[in-house]
């Protein structure tokens, strides 16, 4: 099994321009990262542009890595993830209606979850209980499906200065409990 | 506001922007914060950090197969370029077919001559799309030595393996020479062509017994890569 010292090893490698490297970390990590894509997008085939588009960046911002103090897994899925964000945001209004078409939310712990630090995710799990239900389904939306202001406000059906301003508060609390 | 109303706003200013709700000037303008104000990009780094937590709820999902030769052929166009048929790369490099003649001056010698230790700096690894050849070549330029590892696959029965190294630029590919039967081997390139392995490809055809007569390689290209540092 790849271990996040293998991956940091493998970017580290990659910012050498060693493109072994690259065919190695793509191996090890393009499911996830094109789980991630598919997961905002919705959609196969902006998905795939979406993880070409990140694959390249990978490369050509490898060797700045190791200054931006990110874990190695955490810079590959926020990158990826804001990549994908920006392709949705490009759509047009309306053209696809993402509560209607994904269908998969609210599923269960993956078998993957194990694997990710269960006293990290029992933390944030921790401080968004202490939010109401609502609220924290707006963060974990806004995370895990992309959506914008707009279309949190539409699925919370407030408006989108309530929208704005919950999620604020809500992230003010979460930072509190985060840190305590 | 008090500057500690001040910071909670930023707190909260850097959440929106690591779950990317801010619209597209708040983003920019948050950007251009970013880059002269370091406190701020440790608060964004944090949110990224706690909200990392949730990123096992995206299932990881196996990109067709086609995806890694597509973003490889998009940042090594040469790869692409090695990793296409015999015809085509016949098309792109006939023109020096001439100019290639004559230049085979390599030698393979055995193994005993490698110095020790040997310390590669370049390496290439030579497979074919369905893994049926792969070789593993490792180059130490202070040296010269280009030594070669068959991993898998054999040359067709009648058949020789040709190595050939096609340099960054170059019209035409130069033989390295035939490999022998034995799966590791060592080279030693000229003077003239050390400088011309950094960025290269290197590629295996298959050829008759002897090797290529015209200078240039007769069979299908059967495996290429492209040479990269250490």
């Amino acid at each position: 099994m790849t271990t996040r010292n293998d991956v940091e090893k493998m970017i580290a490698q990659v910012g050498l321009g060693d493109r072994t490297a690259f065919s190695s970390l793509y191996d090890a990590t393009s499911a996830k990262l094109f789980g991630v894509c598919l997961r905002i997008l919705n959609d196969r085939a902006e998905a795939e542009d979406v993880l070409q588009e990140a694959f390249v960046r990978i490369w050509q911002k490898a060797k700045t890595y190791a200054a931006n103090g990110y874990s190695p897994m955490t810079w590959l899925i926020t990158l990826t993830r804001n990549l994908a964000i920006d392709k949705l945001r490009t759509r047009k209004a309306g053209s696809v209606d993402i509560d209607e078409v994904y269908d998969l939310a609210d599923s269960g712990p993956t078998p993957e979850a194990a694997a990710v630090a269960s006293s990290e995710r029992a933390q944030i799990d921790g401080c968004l209980d202490e939010l109401e239900p609502d609220r924290a389904g707006a963060v974990r939306d806004a995370y895990l499906e992309g959506h914008s202001y707009n279309e949190l406000a539409a699925k919370y059906g407030v408006p989108l200065n309530t929208m704005r301003t919950w999620l604020r508060r809500s992230l003010g609390k979460l930072k509190d409990c985060l840190t305590r | 506001m008090t500057a500690a109303d001040d910071h909670n706003d930023d707190v909260a200013l850097a959440g929106e922007y690591a779950l990317h709700l801010l619209d597209a000037e708040a983003r920019r303008a948050f950007e251009d914060r970013l880059n002269n104000e370091p406190a701020l990009r440790i608060l964004v780094s944090e949110w990224d950090a706690h909200f990392i937590s949730l990123s096992d709820e995206f299932t990881p999902v196996v990109p067709p197969a086609m995806m890694k030769a597509r973003i490889e052929d998009v940042l090594f166009p040469k790869a692409a370029k090695a990793r296409s048929e015999f015809s085509l790369w016949r098309v792109v490099l006939g023109a020096g077919f001439a100019a290639a003649l004559g230049l085979a001056v390599l030698v393979a010698l055995p193994p005993a001559n490698v110095p020790d230790p040997f310390t590669p700096s370049f390496t290439a690894e030579l497979a074919a799309e369905d893994q049926s050849l792969v070789v593993l070549a490792s180059f130490a330029p202070d040296v010269g030595v280009l030594r070669i590892d068959r991993q898998a696959g054999e040359a067709r029965q009648g058949r020789v393996l040709e190595l050939w190294l096609i340099a960054d630029g170059a019209t035409a590919p130069v033989s390295l020479g035939v490999l022998p039967a034995d799966a590791a081997t060592n080279i030693t390139l000229p003077a003239d062509l050390i400088d011309a392995i950094a960025g290269g490809t290197l590629a295996i055809s298959d050829e008759p017994i002897g090797g290529s007569t015209t200078g240039a390689p007769t069979g299908d290209v059967l495996a290429a890569g492209v040479v990269v540092s250490i």
